[in-house]
Parts: C-alpha cells; sequence; structure tokens
C-alpha cells in the first residue's frame, strides 16, 4: 500500500534554505518545515505511556482526563507550549517522553498537583521518568556537567569542596565549624549551609548575613565546612537517583557524627530534601528553614532591626517551602518586623506562587529551557514584582538571587533589587554601616 | 366496581420490579409481555454484566424472574400484548391478546403501570458513516455485550482485534436524527465494556471517542477512573466522523480535538454506542391507554421532578426507560415508587366503593 501523502519524505539535503528570508516583510527564516509540521494523527501508540506507567512513581500519567487545570496553573505554559494535560496527550498520541524535549521543561514547582482532580502526580512521574533517560545517556549536556560537577566536586557549581567553608572569612564574626568545636560542643544548631550560599557571590552574601544574625542572636551555631556536601535532591528530581542517594548517604553520614538540637538550612530545597527525602532513608531529626527558626526568635530579633528599610517589597514563595511544605507565613512574618517596610502581595503569591525556574533541574537547564520557551520564568517573574510597583522583590531560597537578578537585568529592569530576607534583616540590623 | 389488581406491561426490569413489589404487599397482579420470556432487554439482547456493579446480567435478572414467577399473587402472560383498554382509574378494561390469537381476554385493573422500556438506536440510521450494515467488525453496544457474554471478543474473521474503538453518542444529542436527549448509560456501558475486553484481551488496546464523558455519580469513580486507570482504556475528546474500510482493518477518521489534528487511525472492531429510543410498545402502548408523549415519543411524565412515574391519564403509571433514558438504578427506584402509587389509587378507590 502506498505511504499516505503526509507520511512521504522529502529528502532534507536536497533542501536549499536561505540564512533569512524575508518574503513581503515577513520574516520567515527557518527550517523550511517549521510551519508545515505533520497534522494527521495516523496513529495512537500508547506503548510511551504505558512505559510511563510501568515506572514507579510514573503511573499517574495515565489517570489525566484532560480537565486541563494543571495548564492554568502551570507556569511553563505561560511561556511555552507546556502542561501535565499536554504531556498526557502528546504520550497518548505516541510521543516518546523518554526523548522529548517535554521532559526537561517541568521544575516540579508542584502547582499542578496542588490543582490536580486526579492527583497525576509530576514530582513523582518526572524523576521516574528522567531517571531512565539519565539511564540511557539522553541528558541535555548542561544538566549533564551539572550532575558530573556534583560527583566529583560535592556541588554543582564545580567549586573545590575544600574550599566550602572559605565564604565564612567574611564573615567578621565567628563560624565555628563542627569539626574544630573540639570541647565546645555540642552546638544547639546545626547550620546546613547549602551550595549556592557557600560558592555563588550573590549566595555568600546572604550567608555572611546570616553568620551576622545567629551571631547578634546568640545562637550557638555551627557549619560542617569542607564535610558538608549538596544534598543532592535536585539532581534527584532531574533524574540523578543513584547521586543523590551518594550525597544523602554521605551527609547523613555526617550529621549523624556530631551532637546538635536543631538543624537549620539556608534553602528551601535542602528543607524538602532533610525532612522528605533523607527520612525514607533514617534521618528523622527535626530540620528548620532559616525563616522559620528566625521567626521563632522574632521576639529577640525585633530589638536588633534598629534601622529603617523605606522600601515597597514583594515576596517570592519559594515552590519548596510554600507548595512543597506548606510555610508561608514565616518569611513574611520576618519581613512584616522590619521598621519601614511596606510589603506588597504579587497577584500569584502563596499556594498559587509562580515558579523562578530553578527547580527540578532547572537550575541546569537555562540555555536548554530558553530555545524551548518564550522567556525564562525568572524573567516572567521580574515583570510581575515590578508590575506590582515593588523596589525590591525578597526571596529566600539560594537559586533565586542570582536568576532573579539577571533576569531583572535582561529584562531592562535594573532598578529591582533582588535581596534575600537574611540580607534584608542584615541591613535593618547594620543600618548605614553596611 | 373496582378492580383490586394491577396490570403491567412489559416484563423487564421494571415491570418485574413493580410486580414483585405488588405481590409482598399483597395486591394481585397481571403482567403482560410481549416476548416469550420474562427479562426484558437484558435478557432478549443477552448482556454479559450489569452497568453498575458488574454483576452477571443474566443471573441477576433471573432472580428476579423467578421471584415472580413463583408469586401466587402475579397472573404472568407470555407473547401477549395490550390492543384496547377503556374505563378509568379504578375501573379499566384492558384487552390481552396472545400472539396470533385475534379474539383476547379481557382483564380488569384498578391501576395500570406501563414499563414498555426502549429499544436500542439503529445505526443504519446515523448521521455519519460508520458503515454498521456494510463491515461486519462495525458492532453496537449490544453487539458487544453478546459477545462478551459468549466470552469471544474477536474479529468477524476470527482474528483476536490489537485496536477496539467507541464511539460515542451514536443516535443521541443529534438534532438532525431528532434525538436531541443524552441516553444517559452509554457513557458507562462502554467503559464497563472496554473494561471486559482489557480483562479478557490484555493485549488489546481500547479507545473511546466521546463529546463528553457523561459518568454521573459514582459511575465516575466505581466505572470511568477504574477503566482509565487500571485497566488502561484511552479516552480521546472528539468524535469520530466516518469509517473507512482499508483492507482488513477499519480507518477511523475525525478530529482529535484536544491536540487540533485530524485523526486516520486503524482500528480492528468498532463498537457504535448506540442511545436509546422509545421500544415498538412503547409507542403503541402509549396510543392504547391515551397517555401523552413527547417530542421524542417516550411517555411523558407531567410533573416529573417530583413525580417521575406520573401520566397524563390519572392510574396509569410509567416505569423505566418507557418515559425516557433510564438506567437501571432509576428504572428499580421508579418501579417501586410506580407500585405504591397504583397500590394507593387501588386502595382509595376500594376504600370509598
Amino acid at each position: 500500500m502506498p505511504r499516505p501523502l503526509e507520511e512521504q519524505k522529502v529528502i532534507q539535503s536536497a533542501v536549499k534554505e536561505k540564512d533569512e528570508l524575508i518574503v513581503d516583510g515577513m520574516d520567515i527564516s527557518g527550517h523550511w518545515n517549521r510551519m508545515f509540521g505533520q497534522r494527521v494523527i495516523f496513529d495512537y501508540s500508547v506503548e510511551y505511556l504505558e512505559k510511563v506507567a510501568a515506572l514507579d512513581g510514573g503511573e499517574s500519567l495515565g489517570w489525566c482526563y484532560g480537565c486541563a487545570k494543571c495548564t492554568g496553573v502551570c507556569p511553563i505554559d505561560i511561556v511555552g507550549d507546556y502542561s501535565p494535560r499536554k504531556i498526557h496527550r502528546r504520550t497518548q498520541t505516541g510521543v516518546d517522553l523518554f526523548t522529548s524535549e517535554d521532559l526537561w521543561l517541568c521544575t516540579t514547582c508542584m502547582n499542578c498537583l496542588r490543582v490536580c482532580p486526579k492527583e497525576v502526580d509530576m514530582i513523582q512521574i518526572m524523576p521516574a521518568v528522567r531517571e531512565r533517560a539519565v539511564l540511557d545517556g539522553s541528558v541535555p549536556d548542561e544538566l549533564q556537567k551539572a550532575f558530573e560537577d556534583t560527583a566529583k566536586f560535592g556541588n554543582p557549581l564545580g567549586q573545590p569542596q575544600r574550599k566550602r567553608a572559605a565564604w565564612a572569612k567574611n564573615a567578621e564574626v565567628p563560624v565555628p565549624i563542627m569539626a574544630c568545636l573540639n570541647g565546645d560542643g555540642p552546638a544547639d544548631v546545626l547550620w546546613y549551609v547549602g551550595s549556592y550560599p557557600s560558592y555563588h557571590p550573590r549566595g555568600i552574601d546572604a550567608s555572611l548575613a546570616a553568620a551576622r544574625i545567629f551571631n547578634a542572636l546568640g545562637v550557638n551555631f555551627a557549619i560542617l565546612g569542607k564535610e558538608e556536601k549538596d544534598d543532592g535532591d535536585t539532581q534527584r528530581l532531574a533524574g540523578e537517583t543513584g547521586l543523590f542517594e551518594m550525597l544523602a548517604e554521605h551527609n547523613i553520614e555526617v550529621f549523624n557524627k556530631y551532637e546538635w538540637g536543631t538543624l537549620v538550612v539556608t534553602g528551601p530545597h535542602e528543607y524538602n530534601a532533610f525532612n522528605n527525602e533523607y527520612s525514607k532513608l533514617g534521618f528523622e531529626r527535626p530540620v528548620l528553614h532559616y525563616t522559620q527558626f528566625l521567626a521563632e526568635r522574632l521576639h529577640d530579633l525585633k530589638p536588633l532591626l534598629k534601622e529603617s528599610v523605606e522600601a515597597r517589597v514583594t515576596f517570592h514563595d519559594p515552590c519548596y517551602l510554600g507548595r512543597h511544605n506548606g510555610e508561608y507565613d514565616a518569611p513574611r512574618e520576618l519581613l512584616r518586623a522590619i521598621p519601614g517596610l511596606e510589603l506588597v502581595e504579587m497577584g500569584r503569591c502563596r499556594e498559587n506562587g509562580y515558579c523562578c525556574g530553578g527547580g527540578g533541574g532547572g537550575m541546569w537547564l537555562d540555555s536548554f529551557t530558553q530555545d524551548h520557551t518564550r522567556m525564562r520564568l525568572s524573567e516572567r517573574r521580574v515583570r510581575e514584582a515590578v508590575e506590582y510597583e515593588a523596589d525590591i522583590l525578597a526571596v529566600c531560597c539560594p537559586f533565586e538571587v542570582s536568576r532573579f537578578e539577571d533576569a531583572a537585568k535582561s529584562t531592562g529592569n535594573d532598578q529591582l533589587k533582588v535581596l534575600d530576607i537574611l540580607e534584608l534583616l542584615d541591613h535593618s540590623m547594620q543600618g548605614g554601616k553596611r | 366496581m373496582a378492580a383490586e389488581s394491577v396490570l403491567i406491561v412489559g416484563g423487564g426490569p421494571a415491570g418485574l420490579e413493580a410486580a414483585r413489589l405488588l405481590a409482598d404487599i399483597g395486591t394481585p397482579v397481571t403482567l403482560v409481555e410481549k416476548r416469550a420470556e420474562l427479562g426484558g432487554m437484558p435478557i432478549a439482547e443477552r448482556y454479559a454484566a450489569l452497568t453498575h456493579g458488574f454483576r452477571d446480567a443474566e443471573s441477576m435478572i433471573n432472580n428476579m424472574v423467578g421471584a415472580v414467577s413463583a408469586s401466587p399473587l402475579v397472573d404472568v402472560r407470555l407473547g401477549a400484548s395490550v390492543v384496547e383498554a377503556e374505563g378509568e382509574a379504578g375501573a379499566f378494561r384492558v384487552t390481552v391478546a396472545k400472539e396470533g390469537n385475534g379474539a383476547g381476554e379481557v382483564v380488569e385493573a384498578g391501576a395500570v403501570i406501563l414499563a414498555t422500556g426502549f429499544q436500542h438506536f439503529d445505526p443504519g440510521r446515523e448521521t455519519q458513516t460508520y458503515g454498521y450494515y456494510e463491515y461486519p467488525d462495525v458492532i453496537t453496544l449490544s453487539d458487544a455485550e453478546g459477545m462478551l457474554k459468549d466470552d469471544v471478543f474477536l474479529k468477524a474473521n476470527g482474528d483476536k482485534p490489537e485496536r477496539v474503538a467507541f464511539i460515542q453518542c451514536v443516535g443521541s444529542r443529534d438534532r438532525q436524527i431528532g434525538n436531541e436527549y443524552c441516553s444517559k448509560v452509554c457513557c458507562g456501558i462502554s467503559s464497563k465494556l472496554a473494561i471486559e475486553v482489557r480483562e479478557r484481551l490484555p493485549d488489546t488496546k481500547c479507545f473511546i471517542f466521546y463529546i463528553d464523558m457523561r459518568m454521573y455519580g459514582f459511575w465516575e469513580n466505581e466505572i470511568y477512573w477504574p477503566a482509565q486507570e487500571k485497566h488502561h482504556v484511552q479516552y480521546v475528546k472528539g468524535i469520530v466522523t466516518e469509517v473507512i474500510k482499508k483492507g482488513e482493518r477499519l480507518l477511523i477518521r475525525g478530529e482529535d480535538t484536544t491536540m487540533g489534528r485530524p485523526v486516520e487511525v486503524p482500528m480492528d472492531i468498532v463498537v457504535l454506542a448506540v442511545g436509546m429510543e422509545p421500544s415498538r410498545g412503547t409507542r403503541d402502548l402509549a396510543k392504547v391507554f391515551g397517555v401523552k408523549q413527547n417530542q421524542y415519543r417516550f411517555i411523558e411524565v407531567p410533573h416529573d421532578a417530583l413525580d417521575p412515574v406520573a401520566t397524563s391519564v390519572p392510574g396509569v403509571f410509567v416505569a423505566g426507560a418507557a418515559a425516557g433514558p433510564k438506567d437501571l438504578d432509576d428504572t428499580m427506584g421508579m418501579a417501586g415508587a410506580a407500585a405504591i402509587k397504583a397500590a394507593a389509587w387501588i386502595r382509595k378507590v376500594v376504600t370509598a366503593a
């Protein structure tokens, strides 16, 4: 039987393409076939849907009944053509999710699951399918590099492990390291600093602020220094389960080596990792995000916040502190405690907060995402902050400071400052000194 | 002179249930059934499992038949039709004629319950071209029920089907055909059949093409969700417009509406989810008793929301799909309501006399 017209192949090499083609003033440069993609669905191969459903964690993709509530809240769909419903339908029509670019766009922000009546769980599906893609070696290069750097250096930034506590030299206050406590232990607080707050210049700014705040509050704390490694949870969500397990095993061993009361983390991803994932591996100790830790100490903190921060501030809820773990109030309590600061909420806040684009591996897929979306999620979010006439976009996730600062620049909104809540507290504490 | 018995026309689920209940409260019943056996559509059309509940249709319905047949208060007339009726509530005189015997016998009844049911839409009347009478592998829901009852769900040539497509709303929700109503049960029955196919033939893929899935109440979580989640039945929004023979297979053509793309996919068996229309008996008996019919010729229920079993004639009640598309749950409920209302009429009249 002759093949249907639509299926008949054109020899690609026989097609001459011009780099630039403008017809009647309309730029139609690009691949000759981009406007004439396959129209007719010739087959419903449910092979890939079954393959996803067979994975541990992948079964719920097939539960979608197409209501599209997810599409309405999916941060990616606003800048691209993507949502769990669309993934289900594409897979149902025979698109191979394991090799599709769709696989790498999800930031696991969880807004879809929040509204999904069928509990189609992309937070389980994505890591499950990605794990298989990782095993098959089908991973975008930049993500692969982050995996390799994490494996090699213990952090995705590719920085030397032994310099993990180097930032503390500029703290001007004591930042004790567990291994060096000698007879001074045990520490009340084990502060897990995290990779970006240890190495990224803007992350370090927040760490320095935290060190000063902890000291001012008289907190008996210590960090792990070079014994600390990346929590690995974002790598797990991006498909590197093996790497996650390796890091978790290491970190749990180090946590258990010392005596301490509470584990305080700088980042929401680490908060999620230690509370929800490490607990599956037997680590069950109290963990607090720094905003929770400080909000509990507002009584002591408030008198220290002497200097007024006269600014209109809006707050971006981190997906992994808010939706994933239900903490919306602690960051706001801290912001409200700062004298002079006017807190304004963006339309998308709290449960429906937008995503910065960094979660689920997005942090290491910037160029890839750029190729498949109209703008970065961070750029979309920065525009929203500007729309609400904020002077400062306050954050409390180490992924976000650099993402939003870059986005403020790239969208021409340089006037918008991006500051971690730690930095804002520190400003109020230090006043003109800093 | 008031008659103490109730005449029930139709020996399907509605008529059987009403007869059983009336006998239970001591009211004599004459049950007239046109077919040679009781049980109605589930038996005559050889349904496999009941929707909902998945219980075996034959044994469940036969339990009802057994209870009625065994009751000394129920006078069952098989192979018989009501050809004439006169009188009024409390004193109907109804002529019951045996098949092929013109004379007939007059039966007195204080009240009447019409339980004459529905017939399946004839897919030869469709506005689309599904080829029911051309292609042996284009079948209806009731054909599929019979095949599953025989535990042989194969193509006409004996091959195992790789893919089965269900096309919803055939003969329903269609202004051109004249059936603007939803037949109410077909979404559930297609999904139930798809589950049964998947259970018997795990390698066979089932696709349900729909306009809206109408799985009201618990059908949603008892049928629709398990069909999709446990049995991996694939639901595709957008109705197939035509079926074309292509080699040994059937090419379905339509639009995949959520993808916004045309569909041309080969299938092995196409099941048409034919809807409900008033049965011949319903149409004829409405005339015999002078009860009003709606524009679709189902028996009209004047105050349907709060009195779903009354007709335009006092003392004549309706139960089941004679009044419009009904599932079994609705049918059983109506049968109970019709039975008690018929009994109440008789007592009122008898007491007054």
